[in-house]
Formats: structure tokens, sequence, C-alpha cells
């Protein structure tokens, strides 16, 4: 066999799995969009578009658009402003430095089930840690998953607490490439701690630092587990973004064609979103 | 401009000790070249001076201020890193200009040194490219530049021509050269290339293992080195240090005699080294000359160095070229008693206090 020949069954073989694994069950998904399912076993009818007029007419899936949005643009910011703090602040040299940056990583390691179970215990109306310490410091009981605006607030301080640590860690990762001599450098130059972060720091890991944020944005835009298990996305809705929406839709409402079509938007938004981002946000800058 | 004085700086890690108590003045202006072997402290003493090390005991004054405690951006200080250190994010006019924005300088002024200093460097064809966009002489170039802009009490360069090749290096070293008679600011060079240490220094420092061990002028550590160490170090090829004792007026290194200055400075019957340079054994016949019988040649172009034995004592001569000279030629070699260096076996130190060149006054 050639080496040319080689290569293209290579590059064949690399193509079809990517097919099977990939392409396929996106463009299954996708398709089941365009029919009228009752379940799975029924049989499909095909009615075009409808299923994107009518999911698009009703404003429950406006709200998880927005809900979508507000969540992953809060857990994404919250997240990587502390990331980067912690990383800093673990980057100093200071006594039991590696305890800490061993700790630090543990909230990410925990499985969603146990944070999530953790915090409902913490808040607990009763026994919960935060109610007794909210009410010894004589401020007015929170009404953690009742009232919208706190259940919307209770998912994204989970999700932020879970996931900075992904930040910190690549972060802090990532700050050990930077040569020390560049700080030095500044330092003879003039700078403060202040002017180095945004000299030297952050333009040296914007590379990375745009590799986290999107990361970090997919996946908190398509979050369900924590939202799922928390709130179920409620209160009335409060909490609803496009993937709790796509999955009581098919699964509670027994309409698998709507529940595809918000899947397939909410695909569509991430695809152009993570588009528009490389546009704006090059990874070769230099 | 200032002067720079060093008092009995010192760098502890913990219970290492990297420098142990320089003490330097610095005049203004002056070059002063820091040489010494790997890891004997240079670097240290430099970032000392620098603000970049913390002093753990002694005090650093330059221009009459004491700056030990000062962090290096209120020193007045530049400094040129071995590997650069340029902002790769940043343009070279970006590069140049920082360290003036830094310090609130007006955009005019910023612009007019900026250009100034690419002009003197030839940098200008380069001030849109990125650090990344240059080759090594270049960036080494903008170092220079960023350190030149800033019009500093003194300029403070840590290796800064080891990244480069041959070439480049000896044409670098001559554009400080000329950098240096042009700015007239005072510098402190680190190095541990002897060639860039003569050639460049008004003195030079030489540190081993966080001492120093002599201060002088290129000549005067070439012509009277203050110990062993140092006489191993400078010079190529390197001297011969051949171990001996006083018997009157020669020492004897086992068969050989070699005929003693007239101030050998160490007593009847002591262990003594004694320092010969190659370039200063003479081949010629005459009274006292021994046979040399060589064993290696090394053609260097212009001169011939020879390795072989005279009385059983191993030496290499240094002598004008010589294309005749084999394996197995023998050479009647003489010593000059006025250029040999006497050191102690015992403590290392010189003793004979002449051994300069002629006419010139051996320093206190
Ligand atoms: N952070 C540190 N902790 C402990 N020891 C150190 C530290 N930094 C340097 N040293 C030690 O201090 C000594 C002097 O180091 P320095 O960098 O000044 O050497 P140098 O003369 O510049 O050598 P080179 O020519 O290799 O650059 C070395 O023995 C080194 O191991
Ligand atoms: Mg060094």
């Amino acid at each position: 066999m050639s080496s040319k020949a080689t290569i293209y069954s290579f590059l064949f073989m690399g193509l079809a799995v990517t097919a099977l694994l990939i392409v396929a069950p996106v463009a299954y998904a996708v398709s089941l969009s365009f029919y009228q399912m009752d379940s799975f076993v029924g049989a499909p009818r095909f009615v075009g578009l409808d299923n994107y007029a009518r999911m698009l007419s009703q404003w429950v899936f406006w709200r998880a658009l927005i809900n979508g949005f507000i969540y992953s643009l809060g857990t994404i910011v919250f997240q990587v402003v502390l990331g980067i703090g912690f990383a800093l602040v673990l980057n100093q040299v200071f006594p039991g430095r590696n305890i800490v940056r061993g700790l630090s990583i543990l909230p990410y390691l925990l499985p969603t089930v146990v944070v999530v179970l953790t915090f409902k215990w913490m808040v607990d109306g009763s026994i919960g840690v935060l109610t007794k310490v909210i009410a010894a410091l004589g401020l007015p009981p929170v009404q953690w998953f009742e009232s919208p605006g706190a259940a919307m607030a209770s998912v994204i301080l989970v999700s932020v607490w879970m996931w900075t640590p992904f930040v910190t860690t690549t972060f802090l990762a990532a700050l050990q490439t930077v040569p020390s001599s560049l700080y030095e450098a500044a330092k003879v130059d003039g700078t403060n701690a202040v002017q180095r972060f945004f000299h030297i720091t952050l333009p040296m890991l914007k590379p990375i630092l745009t590799v986290i944020v999107l990361l970090r944005a997919v996946w908190m835009f398509n979050k369900f587990d924590v939202i799922w298990l928390l709130t179920q996305g409620g209160p009335v809705g409060a909490t609803e973004h496009l993937a709790i929406l796509s999955y009581k839709q098919a699964f509670g409402q027994f309409d698998i064609g709507g529940g595809a079509a918000v899947a397939t938007i909410s695909f569509a938004i991430l695809s152009v979103a993570v588009f528009i981002y490389f546009r704006l946000f090059p990874l070769d800058t230099e | 401009m200032a002067e720079v004085r060093l008092k009995q700086v010192r760098k502890a890690y913990g219970a290492a000790v990297a420098v142990h108590g320089v003490d330097l003045d610095i005049r203004d202006g002056e070059f002063v070249v820091f040489l010494g072997p790997s890891g004997c402290g240079k670097s240290t003493t430099l970032r000392m001076i620098a603000g970049l090390e913390e002093i753990t005991t002694g005090t650093v004054e330059i221009g009459g201020r004491d700056v030990t405690r000062l962090e290096p951006k209120d020193r007045n200080i530049a400094m040129v890193f071995q590997n650069y250190a340029l902002y790769p994010h940043k343009t070279i006019y970006e590069n140049l200009a920082f360290g003036l924005r830094m310090r609130k300088m007006e955009r005019a002024e910023i612009d007019r040194r900026v250009r100034s200093a690419s002009t003197m460097l030839g940098l200008d064809p380069y001030l849109e490219r990125k650090p990344k966009q240059l080759s090594g002489g270049q960036m080494q170039r903008v170092a220079l530049g960023r350190a030149l802009v800033r019009d500093p009490d003194v300029f403070l360069l840590d290796e800064p021509l080891s990244n480069l090749d041959a070439k480049l290096r000896v044409r670098m070293r001559e554009e400080i050269a000329r950098l240096h008679q042009e700015v007239g600011t005072s510098m402190v060079y680190v190095t541990h290339d002897q060639v860039e240490a003569m050639t460049l220094a008004n003195r030079i420092l030489i540190m081993r293992d966080g001492h120093v061990q002599q201060v002088g002028a290129p000549l005067e550590v070439y012509d009277r080195p203050a110990n062993l160490f140092v006489a191993g170090f400078i010079g190529s090829p390197e001297m011969n240090l051949v171990d001996g004792h006083i018997a009157g007026t020669v020492a004897r290194c086992g068969a050989l005699s070699v005929p003693l200055p007239p101030d050998a400075g160490a007593a009847e019957g002591s262990e003594v080294v004694l320092g010969i340079r190659p370039e200063h054994v003479t081949v010629a016949e005459g009274p006292g000359a021994r046979p040399f019988h060589v064993a290696v040649i090394e053609q260097l172009g212009a001169q011939t160095l020879c390795i072989g034995d005279v009385d059983g004592v191993r030496l290499k001569v240094l002598m004008d070229r010589s294309d005749a000279v084999r394996h197995g030629t023998t050479l009647p070699v003489q010593f000059r008693p006025e250029r040999l260096h006497v050191f102690l076996k015992q403590t290392g130190l010189r003793v004979n206090r002449a051994g300069a060149r002629e006419g010139q006054r051996p320093a206190a």
C-alpha cells in the first residue's frame, strides 16, 4: 500500500468515526424536529417547520432563552473573575501553598448530585447551616428556591462554586508559563502589581483565557444537571432555560418534535455564538 | 549618571549563602564587569543592585542615595536581561516606550527619546513589528534600547550577549562599547566570558563561590592575578601552574629550576605554585635555556601553541607561528623572572608584588 493510500485510509476512518459519533446523533436530533411524534415508538408525521413556529411563538421559549443567557453569563463572569483571583492568590508564595492548591480543586471533583444535596442541606429551613447563620446575623430568611430571583441566584451560586476551581486550576497552570523575566523587566520599567497584571499576565494568558471562557460558556449554556436537581426549572419557570425546556417538552409534554426543535435552536445559537467569538478573539493573535 | 556603592552586600537563601559580602565602589561612568564561573553569584549580586533580589545584609547606594530597601522602579536603574524579556504582545515602539509611559512622561518626550534610541541602534525599520518578527541580534538591540530611553543612573546587563552566535556577539560587544562611550552612563555587566570582560571593562570584579577574588583593570588582573583562581581563570590559553619550592634564587619544580624575581616574597623552602603564562616562555637559545620536548601542537593561525615537557614538567608554550615544529621537536626555552607569578601553595595567594608590565607600580 502506498503511503498516500495509507494516509487516505486513515483519514477516511477518522471521518467515519466522527460521522458515526457526532454527525449522526446530531442529524437524528435535528431530523426529529421536523416531525410530530408523541413517543419514540409511535409513527412520526412530517410537519416541516411547524414545530419551530409553534415553539418560537410561545413565550416560555423566550423566557427560557433569556434565562439561559442570564444563567450562563452570570456563572461565567463570576467563575472567570473569581477563578483568576484565586489563581493569582495561589500563585503567591505562602506556607502550605501546595495543600491549599490541592484543596481548591475539590469542589470540581465532587459529583453534581452531592454538591446539590449539600447545598440543599445547607439552606434547609430548619437545620441548614446557612439558614442559621442568616438568622444569627438578624437578616430576614432567604426563600432560596421559592422566589424567582433567589432561585436564579441559587443555581448560579452553586454552579460558580462547583466550576470556579476549573478556571483556577487552568489559569494557575498557565501562569507558570509566563517567564519571570517579563515581570522583572516590568518591575524595572516602573509598574505596580496591578499594571503588571494588565500589561503582562492578561495579554500573555489571553489565548488560554479565550479557550477557558469559550469552554465554560458552552458548558454553562447546556448545563442541565445542576438546575434540574436544584429547581427543575422552577419556581414557575424562573430557572428554566433551553435545555430544561427541551427536556420538559419532549418527556413531560410528550412533544418530541417540539423538544427537538428547541434543542436544535439552542445548538444553532451556540454555533453562531462560537463562530462570532472566534472572530472577535482569534487564538493566533501574535 | 551616578556612582554605585556596595557595602558588605550579602545574600543568603536560608542556610545557603550565595554572595558573601561584596564591597565595591563603581565610579560615575565606569564600566564594571562581574566575571566568574557559573553559579558564583554574579547574577545575584547584579539583581541585588537592581532590587530584584532582596539584600540579606549590607547596603547599596546609587548616586549617594541608600536604595537598599527600595523597589526596582524607585532606583532609577535599567536592566538588560539574558533572554531579552521583551513584551511579546507589544510592538517594538511600545516596548521601548513602556517604561517611560509607566512614569507618566509627556507623549512628545517619549516619542523623541524612542526615536533617538531607535536611530542610535538601527531599529527604525522595525518599530511597528512585534518582537517575534525580529532576529536575535535585533531583539538584543531592542532590549538595549529599552534601557537606553530611560536615561537611568546605571545600566545593569546580565549576560546580554550569551544567546547570540559568536560573530554577532563580537559585533554587539563593539556596539555596547560604543554605546557606553556615547552615553557615558555607569554600566555593570555580568558575563562568564573573559574576552567580553577584558575588552569591555574599565574594571573587572572576579567572583568565585560568592566571594570576590579580585577587582582591577583588565590588564591588572592579567598581569597580577591575586590568587591561583584568578590566575587560572584569566588568560587564554590558560596559565601554566607548576608546584615547587623556593631554593635560593630559583624555585625547584622536580628537576626543573625556574629563576625567581628578586622580590619573590616567599621564604626559603616554602611550598609555592608558579604561574607561567604560555606566552611568557621565550623560545630562544641563551644562558639558562632548557630543552622543551614538544608533544602536541595546536596551530592557532597567528600563533602556535605547543604542549610538551621541560625537565619532566608539562608546560604549554605559546610562540609566534612556526610551521616547522613537529611532535618530538626539541626547542630551547627560557623563563622570564619578571613575568613569573608566585603563589603560596597553602593559601593560594600571590606573594610576589612585581611581575607587572615594565614600569608599572603595583597597586596597594
Ligand atoms: N532562589 C534560590 N534559592 C537558593 N539558591 C539560589 C537561588 N537562586 C540562586 N541560588 C544560588 O546562588 C548561587 C549564585 O547564583 P547566580 O545566579 O548568582 O549565579 P551566576 O554567577 O549568575 O551563574 P550563571 O553564570 O550560571 O548565571 C548559585 O549557587 C545558585 O544555586
Ligand atoms: Mg547568571
